[in-house]
C-alpha cells in the first residue's frame, strides 16, 4: 500500500511538473498571450470549417498584413459567464480589439462594451443584447459593432441553383434550429421555389433538423434514405452534419449532390456541388481596417458602414454572401443565370424571409415547392 | 421488399460496430473487470486507425490499406486499455472512475495530437473501402442484397469476431479460465489459474475489439474524424447489458438496437413508415425501452458476472 502511494505521489508530481513546464513555454512563445487583437472563439474552434475558422482567418489575414500582434481564446464552456471571463482575460492582456463570432455572446458584449470603454468589440452573427428571452433590451454602444449576414440569400442562391440545375426532389438537413440555420433554410425554400415558378415545374423537399452539429450514423442514414427516396440534393447546413451527408451521398446510386455551407467546402468530398458561402473573412477584415483608419469612431458618419455603435446586416449589396461559382460543379446553371440572379436579390426586387419569420418552417409560403417537414 | 433490403443493409451500418464494442466488453466483463472505458478506447482506435488511413491511402491497395488500419486500430486500443487494466487490476483501483478518465482524456488528446501534427483537429479520409458487389455471392435473393453489395470487409470481421468470441470463451480451456476469473476468482485462484493474468488477458481483448469498433463506427459515417464517436461505446454497453453477457445474445441485441435505430432515422425516405403515421419517438425509444423490460425482469437473477467490479484480492475470504 505504502508502495503505491509513494509511486501514485511520483507520478503526480511529475505530471503536475510537466504541466508548469507546458505553461512556460507557452508563455515565452507567445509572450504572456498579449496581442492587440484578440478572438474568442464559440462552441467550435479555430479550424471548424466553418465561421470561427472564417472569423480567424480574417484576424490572421488583417493583422499579418498590417503588423499587429493577435491571439485567440477559447472558452472553459459556452456560457456567459464564462465568455465575459475571456473578455476579462482577452483586456488584462492587452486587447484593443476583441472579435468574437456566434450570437451566444450577445449579452456578454452587452455587459462589458461599457465595462471597458476603450476596447473595439466586433460581434459578428450577432447584435448585443441581455439576452432576455421574452424582453431583450438592445444597445450597441460606439465602443462596439454587431454584425450580420443575410444567410436567407445564400440559401435562396443554393436552392435556386440547385433547382435550375435539374434537381426536382431537394432535402434539407440542419443541425439545430438556431436563428442562422434556419434562414439558410428558409431562403433555400424560397430560392427553389422561385426556380420552379420560372420553369413551371412541380418541386419536392424534405426539411429537417438533425439536433446536433456532429457526424453520426443516423445522420448517415437519413441521408442515405432521402437519396433511396429519389432525393438528388441534399443542403448539409450544420457544421459536421454536412460530413454524414457527404458520406452517405458517396454511397449513393446514383451519386447524390451536398450542398455545403458557410465556406467553401469543395475541398472535402467531390459529391458537393456548390456551398453556400458568407465572406466571414473580409466582414472582419473590413472592421478591423476602419477601426486602425478611424473611420470606426466616426460614428456620426451615414457612408462608413463599419462604424461604432451600429447593428449592421452584409448580404447581397455587400456582396458579403454567395455561392463559389468557381468550384461549383454546376452542368446546366451557369455563370450568367448565377449573376442574374444574384443581381435581382441585390436590387431588392425579391424579398427573402429569415427567420425572424417565425420558428415553423410552414411560415414560408409557397407555390411550386412542397416543404415535408420531418421531426 | 426493395425497402426492407436497403434497411437491413443499412442495418450493418449500426450493429457491426456496436457487435463488435459489445464483444470487447464482453471479454473485459467476463474476467471481472467493469470496462467502461469502451466509448475512449473507440475514440483512440478509430483515431490511430484513421490517421494511418489518411496517410497510406493514396499509396496503397485499398483493401490491404483497410487490414492494416484495423490492425493498427486493435493494437492502440489494446495500448490504451492497459492503462485501465493496470490500475483497475494491478493497483486494485476503483474500475469505473479508471475509465471514465479513459474517456474524458481519450477526445482530448486526440484533438492535441492531430493539431500537433497536421493543425486542424479533423482527419479526413476518403472512403474508398467500399465493396460495391461481391461476384457470386450477390446474385444470390436477399442474403446477397444485405450482405454483399455495398458492404465493407468490416461487416465480414464482425461476424467473424462473434464466432471466434464464442469458440474461445465455450470451447477452449482459456474461455473457462477466464469465465471463472469473473465469476469466483477465488476458487479459480486455488485451481492453480493466474487470476492477474486472465484479467489482463480480457481487459486487453476488449480493448483490442473496441479499438477497432471505433474505425469500423467511423468509416462509413463521415469524411472525417473528429474525435467523437456519439456515444456508440456507451451504447455497446447497453448492448451488452441486453444481451445479457452471452455472445449471440449480444449479437441478436446489437442487430436489434441497429435494426430500430435504422428505422428511427431512415423512416422519412421510407413511403411505408410514412403511411404508418407512427410518431418517430417511437422507433427512438424502442431500444431503451426493451433494455429497461429486460432489465427489470431479470434483474433477480441477472446473468452478469458475479465477481465483476470487484478488484480481485488474494488474502480475502
Amino acid at each position: 500500500m505504502k508502495k503505491m502511494f509513494a509511486s501514485l505521489l511520483a507520478l503526480s508530481l511529475m505530471l503536475v511538473g510537466c504541466g508548469g513546464g507546458d505553461k512556460k513555454t507557452d508563455d515565452t512563445t507567445k509572450k504572456d498571450g498579449n496581442a492587440e487583437i484578440i478572438m474568442i472563439t464559440d462552441k467550435g474552434t479555430i479550424d471548424d470549417k466553418s465561421f470561427n475558422q472564417g472569423t480567424y482567418e480574417g484576424v490572421e489575414a488583417y493583422a499579418k498584413k498590417n503588423n499587429k500582434t493577435f491571439n485567440y481564446i477559447k472558452p472553459v464552456a459556452a456560457t456567459d459567464d464564462e465568455y465575459k471571463n475571456s473578455i476579462d482575460q482577452a483586456v488584462k492582456q492587452g486587447a484593443k480589439v476583441i472579435v468574437t463570432p456566434g450570437y451566444l455572446f450577445e449579452p456578454a458584449i452587452y455587459a462589458k462594451q461599457t465595462e471597458y470603454s476603450d476596447v473595439k468589440f466586433i460581434l459578428i452573427d450577432g447584435y448585443p443584447n441581455d439576452g432576455n428571452q421574452e424582453n431583450p433590451k438592445s444597445n450597441t454602444e460606439n465602443n462596439a459593432i454587431g454584425i450580420k449576414f443575410q444567410e436567407e440569400q445564400s440559401g435562396y442562391l443554393a436552392g435556386y441553383a440547385a433547382v435550375k440545375e435539374g434537381h426536382t426532389k431537394l432535402g434539407f438537413m440542419g443541425g439545430m434550429a438556431v436563428p442562422a440555420v434556419m434562414s439558410f433554410g428558409y431562403g433555400y425554400i424560397q430560392g427553389a421555389d422561385a426556380a420552379a415558378k420560372e420553369l413551371g415545374i412541380d418541386v419536392s423537399m424534405n426539411y429537417h433538423y438533425t439536433g446536433d452539429f456532429k457526424a453520426t450514423p443516423e445522420v448517415q442514414n437519413t441521408a442515405a434514405s432521402w437519396y433511396k427516396s429519389g432525393i438528388t440534393a441534399i443542403f448539409g447546413c450544420g457544421g459536421a452534419v454536412g460530413n454524414s451527408v457527404m458520406a452517405a451521398a458517396e454511397k449513393a446510386d446514383p451519386v447524390g449532390a451536398v450542398i455545403g455551407v458557410d465556406v467553401d467546402q469543395a475541398t472535402e468530398s467531390k459529391t458537393v456541388m456548390t456551398s453556400a458561402y458568407k465572406q466571414l473573412a473580409n466582414a472582419v477584415n473590413d472592421a478591423l481596417a476602419s477601426i486602425y483608419s478611424g473611420d470606426f469612431d466616426k460614428v456620426d458618419d451615414d457612408k462608413i458602414l463599419f462604424r461604432g455603435g451600429q447593428n449592421i446586416v452584409l448580404g447581397a449589396a455587400n456582396n458579403a454572401i454567395g455561392l463559389p461559382m468557381d468550384t461549383s460543379t454546376f452542368k446546366k446553371f451557369t455563370k450568367a443565370d448565377y449573376d442574374k440572379v444574384y443581381k435581382t436579390i441585390q436590387d431588392g426586387k425579391v424579398t427573402i424571409k429569415n427567420s425572424t419569420a417565425g420558428e415553423d418552417v410552414s411560415v414560408i409560403k409557397t407555390e411550386k415547392v412542397k416543404v415535408n417537414f420531418i421531426k | 421488399m426493395d425497402d426492407i433490403l436497403f434497411l437491413l443493409s443499412q442495418t450493418m451500418i449500426f450493429a457491426i460496430p456496436l457487435l463488435i464494442v459489445a464483444l470487447g466488453g464482453l471479454f473485459s466483463e467476463r474476467s471481472g473487470v467493469i470496462n467502461i472505458a469502451l466509448e475512449g478506447i473507440m475514440v483512440i482506435g478509430a483515431f490511430c486507425g484513421i490517421f494511418f488511413i489518411h496517410f497510406m491511402q493514396d499509396s496503397m491497395n485499398p483493401q490491404l490499406c483497410l487490414i492494416i488500419a484495423i490492425l493498427i486500430a486493435g493494437v492502440a486500443g489494446m495500448i490504451f486499455t492497459l492503462f485501465h487494466a493496470i490500475a483497475s487490476i494491478h493497483l486494485k483501483a476503483d474500475q469505473t472512475i479508471s475509465g471514465t478518465a479513459l474517456n474524458i482524456f481519450a477526445p482530448a488528446f486526440c484533438i492535441f495530437v492531430a493539431r500537433l501534427i497536421q493543425q486542424t483537429q479533423q482527419v479526413e479520409f476518403t472512403d474508398v473501402f467500399r465493396i460495391k458487389e461481391i461476384p457470386i455471392l450477390s446474385s444470390i435473393p436477399i442474403i446477397g442484397d444485405i450482405l454483399f453489395k455495398n458492404t465493407y470487409i468490416t461487416t465480414f470481421l464482425g461476424i467473424l469476431i462473434l464466432i471466434i468470441s464464442w469458440f474461445i470463451l465455450y470451447k477452449t480451456k482459456f474461455g473457462l479460465r477466464l469465465r471463472s476469473c469473473g465469476e469466483l476468482p477465488q476458487a479459480a485462484d486455488s485451481a492453480g489459474i493466474n487470476v492477474y493474468k486472465m484479467r489482463y488477458a480480457g481487459t486487453l481483448i476488449s480493448g483490442f475489439l473496441a479499438g477497432i469498433g471505433g474505425l469500423v463506427f467511423v468509416l462509413p459515417t463521415s469524411t472525417n474524424f473528429n474525435a467523437d464517436v456519439a456515444g456508440y461505446g456507451f451504447l455497446a454497453l447497453a448492448v451488452l447489458i441486453f444481451g445479457q453477457w452471452k455472445p449471440w445474445r449480444i449479437a441478436g441485441a446489437a442487430f436489434f438496437f441497429g435494426f430500430m435505430k435504422t428505422i428511427a432515422s431512415a423512416y422519412s425516405g421510407i413511403d411505408f413508415f410514412l403511411s404508418l403515421g407512427i410518431p418517430n419517438y417511437f422507433y427512438k425509444i424502442t431500444p431503451y425501452i426493451a433494455t429497461l423490460l429486460v432489465l427489470a425482469f431479470v434483474s433477480k437473477n441477472s446473468a452478469a458476472p458475479k465477481a465483476e467490479g470487484e478488484p480481485y484480492d488474494k488474502g480475502k475470504r
